[in-house]
């Protein structure tokens, strides 16, 4: 195993604010603090190749677990091993076999050229001229460095430098690599462009890959397992294709009756919501045949209208944050 | 090694940027020792003593201690900046020693100042001012030695002050304090000599005076031979002080460090 995570813990401290005028004042003479949990005892591992996407709401933990995989911070307990070394304690050998990217911020010399940090990241990790040649052709090439390699970084925009942070971060061909919402805020064409990069680079050079982000779009298009995280703890973690099957063959059934049923039963499906005369089932398409489905509430009950819907990846990503989705459960 | 010389490099490179920055930097050199020199005249004017030696020395003396006070300067808030914005994970995520880092990070500014502040302000004054050459050119060799010593014995002190935005998060209070500390009793305005003996006893005490005001002197002779030594053994001793000082903070700070944001 490349990384190994267990019971891994991390508390912050936060201090206790509480509203109004005089508590602010005797808050900043007596501060009162409280200990919040951030990560509450994960345990996963990932091997070496993999591509595992970390995803979970605002707060969830993903970014202080990514901190602590890189050897930023320590872990309150727990015990954390990749690729044969503590983070933390080994912090300056380790973090040259590694790459990280913070979507929401930048390693880049802000008022400096792209290529200035580039050349200083040669000499910081020793990289041989004709090695990193190699790469800035390769990174220029597949990411469209050459176009404003010249310019300060605060010039560029979030896409362009986006592109060179993560040419930064791997410059140094690093085994592993760690993403903390590499696409935060940009468009389509740009989450599109990185996607397929990363993808590519996993695929082609074995690198092994830590995704942390919000957008299920990126997990999908390139990640095989998602590790959910919510509240600091695993809520699931399984492969990506799994979950795609279990929603192409889930679908909804919202259907409006013409009078009042006191109760409604129609095998295979079950309710999952009511609102006056318009119910809404759910039901697998492996289990029960849509035109059976159908021709049975015809033929039990008075319909006036009916729709049937696919389940997509996120809304069961959305129930597994509401509560561990009952359904999904019997999948895995 | 190699990896520091090239952060100086860029750091170098990165003042280089600001035109207008330079050029203001460069006029508050000039005219903070303008005024201060103004003020000596004044004082020597009313003695009637403007052709004495005495008054050729606190010209010197003033013209050099303000442009090392310049050349000191130091970005105070680098810490600060990189705590509040997080970006301190990028350099704690680099194969590199973060002090040293640090260090180089203000060893490039140090060579900007050096080259284009410090260089072009003594040129103007020496032209200007009867500015007296150094005592020897033994006392010359010692005093580069000295203005080295100092300088890592401010720097030092700075980076315990800057190390505390680990626990306060906002250290301008703190820099502020340490600035005006710095400012009165290292002589980098007025001599030691003009400060009542009670305060000087006090002050040979504090690190302080082995900032500017030991190299300064060496330079004009005004320390005895016997006593040269033990001026640069404590600069020597206050650098180790502060040093250690300083290791064990980064080693709590370390620990204690939240990444803000995100």
């Amino acid at each position: 195993m490349l990384i190994q995570v267990e019971q891994l813990v991390k508390d912050y401290q936060l201090n206790k604010n509480q509203k109004g005028f005089f508590h602010a004042i005797k808050n900043l003479l007596m501060p009162e603090y409280q200990k919040k949990r951030a990560v509450n005892g994960i345990s996963f591992s990932i091997s070496e190749g993999e591509m595992v996407g970390f995803i979970g709401p605002n707060g969830a933990g993903k970014s202080t677990t990514v901190k602590i995989l890189s050897g930023v911070l320590k872990p309150t307990s727990g015990k954390v091993i990749v690729n044969g070394m503590d983070p933390f304690r080994n912090r300056k050998k380790y973090v040259s076999q590694i790459g990280v990217v913070f979507g929401q911020r930048t390693q880049l010399w802000w008022d400096l050229p792209a290529e200035d940090t580039f050349d200083l990241l040669k000499t910081i990790y020793k990289i041989p001229d004709a090695t990193f040649k190699k790469n800035m052709d390769m990174f220029s090439e597949m990411l469209d460095l050459h176009e404003f390699l010249h310019q300060p970084v605060r010039q560029l925009s979030l896409g362009q430098r986006m592109r060179a942070d993560i040419a930064a971060a791997m410059i140094h061909e690093p085994a592993i690599l760690f993403f903390d919402e590499p696409t935060i805020g940009l468009d389509i064409v740009a989450k599109e462009r990185i996607r397929e990069f990363i993808r590519s680079m996993n695929q082609e050079k074995g690198i092994t890959m830590l995704f942390t982000t919000h957008d299920m779009q990126d997990i999908e298009k390139t990640c095989e397992r998602m590790i959910v995280i919510d509240r600091g703890d695993i809520v699931c973690d399984s492969k990506v294709d799994e979950i795609r099957q279990f929603s192409d063959s889930e679908r909804k059934l919202t259907v409006k009756f013409g009078r009042q049923y006191d109760r409604i039963e129609l095998p295979g499906a079950q309710m999952i919501k009511e609102a006056g005369n318009t119910k809404t089932f759910q039901f697998r398409t492996n289990e029960v045949k849509i035109p059976e489905l159908i021709a049975e509430l015809m033929s039990r009950y008075e319909v006036l209208d009916l729709t049937v819907q696919e389940t997509d990846i996120e809304s069961i990503i959305k129930q597994i944050y509401e509560g561990g989705a009952p359904a999904y459960e019997s999948v895995s | 090694m190699r990896a520091y010389l090239k952060i100086a490099q860029k750091s170098f490179r990165n003042n280089l940027v600001f035109r207008a920055e330079y050029f203001a930097a460069l006029l508050n050199t000039i005219v903070t020792i303008l005024v201060n020199l103004a003020i000596w005249r004044a004082i020597y004017e009313e003695e009637g003593g403007l052709d004495n030696l005495q008054f050729s020395l606190i010209v010197t003396y003033v013209i050099l201690a303000l442009a090392l006070f310049q050349i000191f300067t130091m970005d105070e808030y680098v810490i600060e900046k990189k705590i509040k914005s997080g970006l301190i994970t990028s350099d704690l995520l680099k194969p590199l020693s973060f002090r040293l880092h640090l260090f180089s990070f203000h060893f490039g500014a140090l060579l900007y100042r050096i080259v284009l502040l410090l260089i072009p302000t003594l040129l103007l004054y020496s032209l200007v001012y009867r500015v007296l050459p150094p005592f020897s050119i033994e006392m010359f060799l010692c005093f580069l030695l000295s203005v080295i010593l100092g300088y890592f014995v401010m720097y030092s002190l700075n980076f315990i002050v800057w190390l505390s935005a680990f626990w306060f998060y906002k250290t301008f209070s703190l820099v502020t304090i340490k600035d005006t500390a710095v400012l009165v009793l290292s002589g980098a305005v007025i001599p030691l000599w003009f400060m009542p003996q009670q305060l000087v006893h006090f002050i040979k005490l504090t690190p302080f005076d082995t900032i500017f005001f030991i190299p300064i002197s060496i330079y004009l002779g005004q320390i005895p031979m016997d006593q040269l030594l033990f001026s640069l053994l404590r600069q020597v001793i206050w650098i180790t002080v502060l040093g250690l000082i300083g290791h064990v903070l980064w080693k709590l700070a370390t620990r204690r460090l939240i990444v803000q944001g995100g």
